[in-house]
């Protein structure tokens, strides 16, 4: 699939393979434990958390960033600008969201408390929060 | 050899210098030699908690920078023979000791003490640092409160730093009315937070506030809830298996009527 073609497909499920094939290609790394309140991640390339990110704890990244645990605290996934960055947490509670340029909060009426796994990344402009399924492989 | 805990919170007034006190007090019960060593230079409290800080002469201060022998700072409890205390000074502040000393004070202390329990100040800058450089072990004392919480999340990230590795966590102050109401952090929540051992939970009690005013300590109170808490905190510090205790606050004399005849 060319890049012309995934611009022409709205179709998510189509489109996420690709996005798979350049996470395997860049640089990524493994932070094998939890974030605690004050410590922090800064990588050039794709971070993949496994275990919580605590509120307090912070992890910017110029790629993709994922979260196999709880996140509570801030991320910066495409910190470079690449509005093509994607979040992935298994509880999705962050204190804030960042995407390239963009900077989002939870709305503060809202109680969710979900337990699965979610999705952020930019659709039309805004940041938008959707379940993460096995419809995208 | 003995054991080397810093009792540390990062937030202050979640009561590390109560929880100090307590423990230190109930290890010597059971006939253990103590010492605690108040690392709070410059607000020192731990004396007075115990209501020895009429008989300091010389403190931490003194010893690092040898003034004095150990054996001349030490202070021997009023009600237990096996239980020292280490003052902290109180005209100099955190910089007067070095972790390197502290390093060198409590492999002294080791040599003849069970248990050696720091108080550590609050904060993370060099009182911390001071507080946990000789221990080998720490609990972490936290309030249902997100601010205490947060730090004490904080404080167990610069314990791994510091490679004191399987913090425990002592939750004071706990509410259990209302954790019911949903008004207060529940042991579960906290959990999902902090993911360490539970060495146990402290009810809040007016007790603590008795006898800590009267240079007192709360575990030697038989009729307390909070101080059956301490008192099977210490035994499960002696690695004894004892299951958390039931904190349903005592109801009025209705409930306790219903609950004879056997409508609750």
């Amino acid at each position: 699939m060319t890049k012309e073609e995934l611009s022409n497909t709205d179709s998510v499920s189509r489109r996420f393979p690709m996005e798979l094939e350049n996470l395997v290609d860049e640089n990524t790394i493994l932070v094998q434990r939890t974030l605690r309140s004050g410590q922090s991640i800064c990588h050039d390339g794709n971070v993949v958390v496994l275990g919580d990110v605590n509120p307090g704890a912070e992890v910017v990244a110029t790629g993709n960033i994922i979260v196999m645990g709880s996140l509570r605290g801030v991320v910066h996934a495409g910190a470079k600008g690449d509005a093509n960055a994607v979040i992935i947490g298994f509880r999705l509670r962050p204190t804030q969201l960042r995407i390239g340029n963009h900077i989002t909060r939870p709305p503060e009426d809202e109680l969710s408390d979900p337990n699965y796994p979610e999705l952020a990344r930019i659709k039309n402009g805004v940041v938008t929060i959707e379940t993460f399924n096995s419809t995208f492989k | 050899m003995g054991e080397v805990i810093v009792v540390t919170s990062g937030k202050g007034g979640v009561g590390k210098t109560t929880t100090t006190a307590n423990l230190g007090t109930g290890l010597a019960s059971h006939n253990k030699k103590v010492c605690l060593v108040d690392a709070d230079i410059g607000l020192r409290n731990l004396d007075v908690v115990l209501g020895l800080e009429n008989r300091i002469v010389f403190d931490i201060v003194d010893v690092t920078s040898g003034v004095c022998r150990m054996r001349q700072a030490l202070i021997k409890d009023k009600r237990y023979e096996s239980l020292y205390l280490l003052p902290a000074a109180q005209t100099k502040d955190k910089t007067a000791v070095s972790p390197e000393q502290m390093v060198e004070l409590t492999e002294e202390l080791k040599k003849e003490f069970d248990f050696i329990i720091i108080d550590c100040p609050a904060g993370i800058e060099q009182g911390f640092r001071n507080a946990v450089a000789g221990a080998n072990k720490a609990i972490v004392v936290t309030t249902p409160e997100v601010s205490a919480v947060r730090d004490a999340d904080r404080i167990i990230g610069l314990l791994e730093a510091a490679e004191l590795r399987e913090p425990k966590l002592i939750i004071n102050r706990y509410r259990t009315k209302m954790v019911n109401r949903g008004d207060m952090m529940s042991i579960d929540d906290m959990n999902e937070i902090l993911a360490i051992d539970l060495l146990g939970v402290v009810p809040e009690d007016e007790q603590v506030v008795v006898t800590t005013n009267k240079g007192e300590t709360v575990v030697r109170d038989d009729q307390s809830q909070s101080g059956q808490a301490y008192r099977n905190i210490t035994r499960r510090i002696l690695g004894e298996n004892i299951p958390l205790m039931n904190l349903e606050e005592p109801g009025g004399f209705f409930s306790a009527l219903k609950k004879m005849i056997g409508l609750k």
